[in-house]
């Protein structure tokens, strides 16, 4: 902008004094036309007139000129003896001086107003420049966006290149990772870079022998780097105005900078604490979930050994609610090795054609004893082709939703399971018409370790998050949705990449 | 005739205490061994009915036990294995195994492979001749005809191929592999997709609900089961 400023001033100066020239003989003319019907002193103020115009338009230097012209044109053409520089009548000296004063007083407060208005056009544009960057810098999210954000406004205000450099792990100053274009300051630039950074004051072009200029970016928390500016105009910074525009920006980007570090920070202060409640969700429910089953296993074991006189029914529910308790266990203990072999990601997948059919089936079978008093529709569509899936997965996958909506229903509810084909993929639907789902829960609920309403229930919390990771292991998506009636449906797809293969038509015996 | 003898191999006292609770419950005679060694000993000595053996021995794998016992002893093996260890399973039951019970396991289960094994060994009833029934299924191998709670079933010749198939092993699971090499032949025995379509051909024409089956029960990632009590 100042090699803009500049270029604009000099041409206007040159042509303004051509200006000048042009409107006082231009002046000339209108009152040599008008001359024989007007008193001289009018012919003073179509000058004047000339004088201000030219002043309001072109600055002082031409409307001094003009002023001058003026009163020698007036002289040459209007003060008998006409057409000579003599005066006759002394008085018309007086005029002179007071025409030549007047002129003068108009082209100084023109200029004046006219260089007011170009320095509130100037502030206006520095202003405009400056929102423009903060508005930048206020979308940056996070670091290296604060540096591409700064980096173009004070490459594209000050015609400049523009570099970071930010201490290092170990004190030194280095540019910043993933950064941007910009220019690679050499060993003695970073010396004055590194003074800058110690004494917080701007060095550099003008004051050193260096190619650009170094501003320390200084915050609330202290100086936080250096901003080096590499002129395309080594004189650009010459002009105090334009200096301080840049130590405005420098100002601005610090304290961007820093917001964005804190924020950085924060988020990953965030995340450890995330991994942390993960971990001790996990210890938490794993402790309670294994000593829950333990407690009714180790309490009853323990009654029926010094209790010899136990009647039947007692004994039997002792017995069975040990095997329950066992049941359990083994149930989390699955779920746990699965989830860790998904997590640890040495589980492959032992894909083969299978037929949904016989998976639902087999996780029906496991399932057993819990179904019975559950009205069970299975409503599998004639035609299912074959998938090429891990069955064992798969089967889990089904057992788990089977699970969840037994745990989360109440006793002789209906579940429903649907299997469909279409656009190459297989949808499989398991629906229960328990409570259903709290609002929010619908992606919760495959969070691991969360356990939805009425958290009676009991288990790890994983079943979920196992069938999803299954699932999508099979490039398939698993997901809930409450329904009207009451209850949730789960759907999980299994995408139909290939054909099955032909298998040749039996004839009927 | 003395009452079955018992091989069990396993290295856990606590599931050998069980074993031998439930098993002398059912007047088996029990032999135990600790190690995969041990084992082999115990099976050349007492020459067992059944042997029941661990897949994480000690000493050796117990795929290795259940290979040395092949070489020379066709006694029906029963192994023991976690859930998840689906391949370990088809490998034992490929390498000679007659079926497995997964842990943790109850003793209705365990009890039903072992008399499943032990009617096998014996030879049992389900000669070629013999008229198969369970649950309202027979099967006539003499007169080729299957019938569903008294009604005829037309079964096309590979699907009846695989219904004598899973006669003759009633109650053992078969694996895929062992499946296809007897009903479609040797070179057909990585296409378990035959297998899948004539079984689900099967279901329709002899379960009353294909997706919750009676009889013909699946193992995933193993084989398949025909119920035979």
């Amino acid at each position: 902008m100042n090699a803009r400023l500049r270029s604009a001033v000099v041409p206007a100066a040159w042509s303004g004094y051509g200006w000048a020239a042009a409107l006082v003989g231009a002046a000339t003319a209108a009152t040599l036309l008008i001359a024989p019907y007007v008193a001289p002193a009018n012919v003073i103020m179509v000058y004047l007139v000339s004088v201000l115009v030219v002043a309001t338009r072109f600055g002082r230097g031409p409307s001094v000129l003009a002023s001058v012209l003026s009163v020698a044109a007036f002289n040459f053409f209007f003060v008998p003896p006409h057409f000579t520089f003599a005066v006759a009548d002394t008085q018309y000296l007086i005029t002179f001086g007071v025409m030549f004063l007047v002129a003068l007083v108009i082209s100084d407060l023109a200029a004046r107003i006219r260089a007011q208005a170009e320095s509130a056009q100037r502030r206006e544009r520095r202003t405009a420049a400056l929102y423009a960057m903060s508005r930048d810098l206020g979308r940056a999210r996070g670091v290296v966006d604060v540096f591409a954000a700064s980096a173009r406004h004070v490459a594209d205000v000050f015609a400049s290149d523009v570099t970071f450099l930010l201490p290092a792990a170990d004190g030194a100053l280095a540019r910043p990772a993933g950064a941007m274009d910009g220019f690679d300051p050499d060993a003695s630039d970073r010396n004055v870079a590194r003074w800058v950074f110690e004494h917080r004051q701007p060095a550099g072009l003008g004051t050193t022998s260096a190619r650009a200029l170094y501003l320390p970016l200084v915050a609330s928390r202290g100086v936080l780097g250096v901003l080096g500016v590499r002129p395309a105009d080594v004189r650009a910074f010459d002009v105090p105005d334009q200096l301080h525009q840049l130590e405005t920006f420098a100002n601005q980007t610090a304290l961007a900078l820093e917001r964005a570090q804190l924020a950085d920070d924060a988020h990953e202060a965030e995340l450890r604490a995330e991994a942390e409640r993960l971990r001790s969700s996990l210890l938490s429910s794993v402790s309670h979930d294994l000593r829950t089953p333990l407690a009714t296993i180790t309490g009853a074991a323990s009654l029926l050994l010094t209790e010899p006189h136990v009647d039947d029914d007692t004994r039997r529910e002792l017995l069975e609610s040990v095997r329950d308790e066992a049941e359990r266990l083994n149930r989390l203990v699955q779920n746990l090795l699965e989830m860790t072999r998904l997590e640890s990601g040495t589980l492959r997948l032992q894909r083969d054609w299978h037929s949904v059919e016989e998976l639902v089936g087999a996780a029906l079978r496991r399932l057993g004893k819990p179904l019975t008093g559950r009205r069970l529709d299975v409503t599998l569509a004639p035609d299912l082709p074959l998938v090429r899936m891990d069955d064992v997965l798969v089967e889990q996958v089904l057992t788990n939703l089977l699970d969840n909506a037994l745990k989360y229903t109440p006793a002789g509810t209906p579940i429903r399971i649907v299997a469909t084909a279409s656009e190459g993929r297989i949808t499989v639907e398991v629906a229960d018409r328990g409570p259903g789902l709290r609002p929010g829960d619908e992606e919760r609920v495959f969070e691991k370790f969360y356990r939805g309403a009425g958290t009676a229930q009991r288990g790890a919390g994983l079943g979920l998050a196992i069938c999803k990771a299954i699932v999508e292991a099979h490039g398939g998506r698993l997901w809930a949705h409450g329904l009207p009636e009451g209850g949730v449906a789960f759907f999980f797809t299994l995408p139909m990449t290939e054909a099955p293969p032909i298998v040749a038509a039996s004839t009927h015996a | 005739m003395p009452e079955p003898a018992i091989v069990v191999i396993e290295d856990e006292a606590t599931i050998r205490r069980f074993l031998r609770v439930t098993l002398h419950a059912q007047s088996y005679r029990l032999f135990e061994a600790t190690t995969g060694a041990e084992g082999l000993v115990e099976v050349a000595t007492r020459q067992p009915d059944v042997v029941i053996v661990d897949l994480g021995l000690p000493d050796v794998d117990g795929l290795e036990v259940i290979r040395r016992i092949r070489e020379w002893s066709p006694v029906p093996i029963i192994v023991l294995s976690a859930r998840g260890g689906e391949r370990d399973k088809v490998t034992a039951l490929d390498a000679g195994a007659d079926d497995y019970v997964e842990k943790p396991f109850g003793t209705d289960e365990l009890l039903a492979r072992v008399r499943v094994a032990l009617r096998h060994a014996a030879g049992g009833t389900r000669d070629a001749d013999a008229v198969f029934t369970v649950d309202g299924l027979t099967v006539d191998q003499a007169r080729r005809v299957v019938s569903v709670d008294g009604h005829e079933t037309h079964l096309t010749p590979i699907e009846y191929k695989l219904v004598t198939t899973l006669v003759h092993h009633a109650g053992k699971v078969l694996t895929h592999r062992q499946l296809l090499r007897e009903v479609w032949g040797p070179t057909h025995v990585e296409d378990a997709h035959y297998l899948r379509v004539y079984m689900g051909q099967l279901r329709r024409k002899i379960e009353r609900d294909p997706a919750q089956p009676r009889y013909l029960l699946t193992e995933p990632g193993v084989g398949y089961r025909l119920v035979d009590e």
